[in-house]
C-alpha cells in the first residue's frame, strides 16, 4: 500500500445557507436603519450622531448600514486571551472552541449538603479554583452573586476574589463605569503595569443592552471604557425568543445581531482596532413558566447559527453559552442538556462558550455540573478531532499479524494496541464503565455522587499558584476604597 | 357560567370576534353589566388561569385572552358608572430605581389585570419618592416592586422606608418579585409577600388582601 497522506476531515455543523446568513443579517441592518433604538449615553449618542446616524422625531436614532459594516472591517478578527501568567491559552479565532462557568447565580447546590442556598463570596472562590484545576474548562465567572459582599461594590469583590483562586483567563461583570475602573486596576495590579495589561489581556468584560433596541447609560459607560483600555468586551442583550425579541428564532437573532452592531460601532468609533466579542444571547422564554431556558436546543441551534453567520461574513469571534440545564439537580436532564450544548457548541465552532454548570436556568450553580462538563467537553472534543487515516490507524500491518499468528494471537497484546490506545481511544476519567459487580462494591455511585467526590478531591487537593503579597495588598487596599 | 357559555367559550379560546359579537348581544340583552363582567369574563379568566397553573395552556393563549377580555370590557366601559365595578384591589407597580427591565413587571400587571386588580403602572427605573407619590394620589392596596440586577435591589427597602416615612406603609401590602430577589430577601426587608413568577404574583395578591 502506497505512503498515505490525507488529511482529517473535523466534523462540524452548519445550520444556515448562505442566502439565511445574509437575509437576516440584512433584517438587522434594516431594524437600525427603520426602526432604530434608543442610545441614553449622551456621549455615545453625539458620537453615532456625528458618523451619521439620524435622530428620530421621539429620540430615537438610526444608523445607516454603512456605519455598521465600516465598525466590522475596523473590529479585529481574532482575540487572543492569556492565563494571568502571561501565556496565551485562548486564541479567539475561527476554529477553536473554549469552555467556561457563568456568572452571577443566585443559589449554589452545595458541596456538602446537596441542598440549594444562597450563594456567598466563598463560592466564588470555590469555582475558580475547581477551574484552575479542571483541564478543558478554560476560563471562570464568578459563578455567583453573593450575598456577603457590599452590594454596591459586589463585582469588585467578586473579581478579587477570582484573582486569588484562579490563574486562568476571568470573564468579569461590572455595573458601570465606576466599578469597572477598580476591576481594571486590580488588573493591571496582576499584569505588572497598564502596557502589560494591555499587551498581554486576560479578562474579558460582559455587559448587556436591553431589548429590544435599549442601551443605558451605565452599560455604556463600560462599554467605552473597555474600547478605550483595549480590554475585550462583548455586548449580547437580553433578545430572547419570546422574551426581549420575537418568538421566532431568525427574527430574534435579526434583532439581536442588531442590538450587537449597535455596540460595535459605539465601541470601534471609540478607538477603532478594539477587541470585540460578537454574539446575542438568543435563548427562548418557556412559553409555561416564562424562564429563559438555559437548557433549550433553541439556544443552541441560535448560536450554531451565529458561527455560520461568522464564516460566511461577519469573521469575529463569537460568544455562545453550553453546560447548563434547566434542571433544579444534576439528574438525567441536567446531563442530556449539558451535553447537548456542549457537543453542538463544539462541532459549530463557536468560540467562547460560558455558562458551564449552571442548574436551574442560570439560577443555581452546581461545583459537580463543571466537574462532570469537563469530562463531556473532553468526550466531545474527542468526537469533533474526526478519524485520521493513514497507514499507522488503517493498521494493515497489524490486521495481517493477528489474523495469520496462529492461536493466542489477539489485538490486546499486540504492541500496535500499547503504541496506539491512548491516542485511539477516548478514555473516561468520571463516566462508568466498569462492570456490575465492581460498580456494585465501590459504592454503586451515580454520576452526580462521582462528580461529588472528585469536586470535593480537588478543592482539598489544588493549590492555586498565589499571587504576590504586594499584588494582595493593593487588591485589599482598592476593596476598603483607600 | 351557563347563561354566557359562548362568551365564556370565546374568551377561553382567545377569539376576540366571537367574544366581542357576545359580548355586545349581552349589552344589547340589557344584561346587568356586573352581571357580564363576573359571571361572562372574570369567571372564564378564572378559567383560564386555573388551566394555566395546571400547565394546561401557554402564556401567550393566557395572554390573548386577556387581550379578548379587555377588547371586550371595551364595549361595556362607556356604559359604566363610576363605582358600578368594584375591581379585585388596586395595585401600585413598577421597577424599582436604576432599573430598565419591565418583561417580568409587565407579565405580572397583566395578569393581576386579567384577574380584576386594577392596576397602575409607573414603568422602569421608578424612584421611592415617585412610587410614594403616586401611592397617595391612587391610594393603592398592593405597591409591587420588581428589579432584575442584583445591584438595583436595594432600592426595594429604600422604597420601603421611603413609604414609611410617608405615613403609607401600614396602608399597603408591598410585594416584591424578579430574578435575584428570594423569600428571604422579602424578610429581610419586611415585605409583604415574595413572588417567583407572574402566576404566583396574583394569587399571593389574593391572599394579601384575603380574597379568593
Amino acid at each position: 500500500m502506497k505512503s498515505l497522506n490525507i488529511p482529517t476531515f473535523l466534523p462540524r455543523l452548519k445550520v444556515l445557507n448562505r442566502e439565511q446568513a445574509l437575509a437576516i443579517h440584512q433584517a438587522a441592518l434594516e431594524i437600525l436603519e427603520k426602526t432604530g433604538f434608543k442610545m441614553e449615553h449622551p456621549d455615545a449618542h453625539q458620537m453615532l450622531v456625528d458618523a451619521g446616524g439620524k435622530v428620530t422625531n421621539d429620540g430615537r436614532l438610526t444608523l445607516p448600514a454603512y456605519l455598521v459594516e465600516e465598525a466590522l472591517k475596523t473590529t479585529p478578527k481574532q482575540i487572543a486571551l492569556y492565563d494571568q501568567k502571561g501565556n496565551k491559552t485562548m486564541p479567539l479565532v475561527d476554529g477553536n472552541p473554549f469552555y467556561g462557568t457563568g456568572s452571577d447565580a443566585t443559589f449554589t447546590l452545595d458541596l456538602e449538603t446537596g441542598q440549594r442556598r444562597r450563594a456567598v463570596l466563598k463560592d466564588v472562590a470555590n469555582f475558580a479554583r475547581l477551574v484552575d484545576n479542571l483541564e478543558n474548562i478554560s476560563f471562570a465567572m464568578s459563578m455567583a452573586n453573593p450575598d456577603d459582599v457590599p452590594v454596591e461594590d459586589i463585582y469588585v469583590y467578586v473579581f478579587a476574589e477570582m484573582i486569588k483562586n484562579i490563574n486562568k483567563p476571568i470573564v468579569f461583570i461590572a455595573d458601570s463605569g465606576r466599578d469597572i475602573a477598580k476591576i481594571y486596576e486590580i488588573a493591571c495590579l496582576v499584569a505588572g503595569g497598564e502596557e502589560e495589561f494591555q499587551k498581554k489581556p486576560f479578562m474579558l468584560n460582559y455587559s448587556e443592552a436591553i431589548s429590544p433596541l435599549r442601551f443605558p447609560q451605565n452599560v455604556m459607560e463600560k462599554l467605552i471604557f473597555c474600547a478605550r483600555k483595549k480590554i475585550p468586551i462583548c455586548l449580547p442583550s437580553g433578545s430572547n425568543a419570546g422574551g426581549g425579541a420575537p418568538i421566532t428564532i431568525a427574527g430574534a437573532m435579526a434583532l439581536g445581531i442588531a442590538e450587537n452592531l449597535v455596540g460595535l460601532a459605539v465601541h470601534q468609533l471609540t478607538n477603532k482596532g478594539a477587541p470585540f466579542l460578537f454574539g446575542p444571547n438568543v435563548s427562548t422564554l418557556d412559553m409555561k413558566s416564562t424562564v429563559v431556558s438555559y437548557g433549550c436546543p433553541e439556544w443552541s441551534l441560535s448560536q450554531s447559527a451565529l458561527a455560520d453567520m461568522r464564516d460566511e461574513m461577519y469573521g469575529l469571534p463569537t460568544w455562545a453559552y453550553a453546560g447548563a440545564s434547566d434542571a433544579k439537580v444534576m439528574d438525567a436532564q441536567a446531563g442530556a442538556e449539558a451535553m447537548f450544548s456542549i457537543i453542538t457548541a463544539m462541532l459549530s465552532r463557536s468560540n467562547l462558550i460560558h455558562d458551564v454548570g449552571f442548574l436551574e436556568y442560570g439560577n443555581t450553580s452546581s461545583l459537580e455540573m463543571v466537574t462532570m462538563a469537563n469530562e463531556l467537553v473532553a468526550m466531545s472534543r474527542f468526537f469533533t478531532e474526526g478519524i485520521p487515516v493513514n497507514e499507522g490507524t488503517l493498521a494493515l500491518d497489524v490486521i495481517e499479524r493477528v489474523a495469520t499468528g496462529g492461536p493466542g494471537s489477539i489485538f490486546l497484546t499486540d504492541d500496535h494496541t500499547f503504541d496506539y490506545f491512548r491516542e485511539a481511544q477516548f478514555l473516561p476519567q468520571l463516566l462508568d464503565r466498569s462492570r456490575y459487580d465492581s460498580w456494585k462494591e465501590a459504592g454503586a455511585m451515580d454520576l452526580y455522587t462521582v462528580c461529588n467526590t472528585e469536586a470535593k478531591r480537588i478543592l482539598s487537593e489544588h493549590q492555586v499558584e498565589p499571587k504576590t503579597d504586594e499584588v494582595l495588598n493593593e487588591v485589599d487596599r482598592i476593596l476598603k476604597g483607600r | 357560567m351557563g347563561e354566557y357559555k359562548a362568551l365564556n367559550g370565546a374568551v377561553l379560546k382567545g377569539d376576540i370576534n366571537t367574544a366581542t359579537a357576545e359580548m355586545q348581544k349581552a349589552i344589547d340583552a340589557d344584561k346587568n353589566v356586573q352581571d357580564i363582567i363576573d359571571n361572562g369574563l372574570i369567571a372564564a379568566m378564572d378559567e383560564v388561569g386555573e388551566r394555566f397553573s395546571k400547565g394546561l395552556l401557554f402564556v401567550p393563549q393566557m395572554l390573548r385572552a386577556a387581550k379578548t377580555m379587555q377588547e371586550c370590557m371595551k364595549l361595556i366601559e362607556p356604559l359604566l358608572q363610576k363605582g358600578d365595578v368594584t375591581p379585585k384591589g388596586k395595585v401600585l407597580i413598577g421597577t424599582v430605581r436604576g432599573d430598565l427591565h419591565d418583561i417580568g413587571k409587565n407579565l405580572v400587571s397583566m395578569m393581576m389585570e386579567s384577574a380584576g386588580f386594577m392596576i397602575t403602572d409607573l414603568g422602569v427605573d421608578v424612584p421611592p419618592e415617585k412610587f410614594v407619590q403616586k401611592a397617595q394620589e391612587v391610594e393603592p392596596d398592593i405597591v409591587a416592586m420588581s428589579a432584575l440586577l442584583s445591584t438595583t435591589m436595594p432600592a426595594m427597602p429604600q422604597t420601603i422606608e421611603a413609604l414609611g416615612k410617608a405615613g403609607l406603609r401600614a396602608k399597603v401590602k408591598v410585594m416584591i418579585g424578579g430574578a435575584p430577589v428570594t423569600e428571604n430577601y422579602a424578610h429581610e426587608i419586611r415585605a409583604d409577600a415574595y413572588a417567583s413568577d407572574a402566576g404566583s404574583a396574583v394569587s399571593k395578591a389574593k391572599k394579601l388582601l384575603g380574597i379568593s
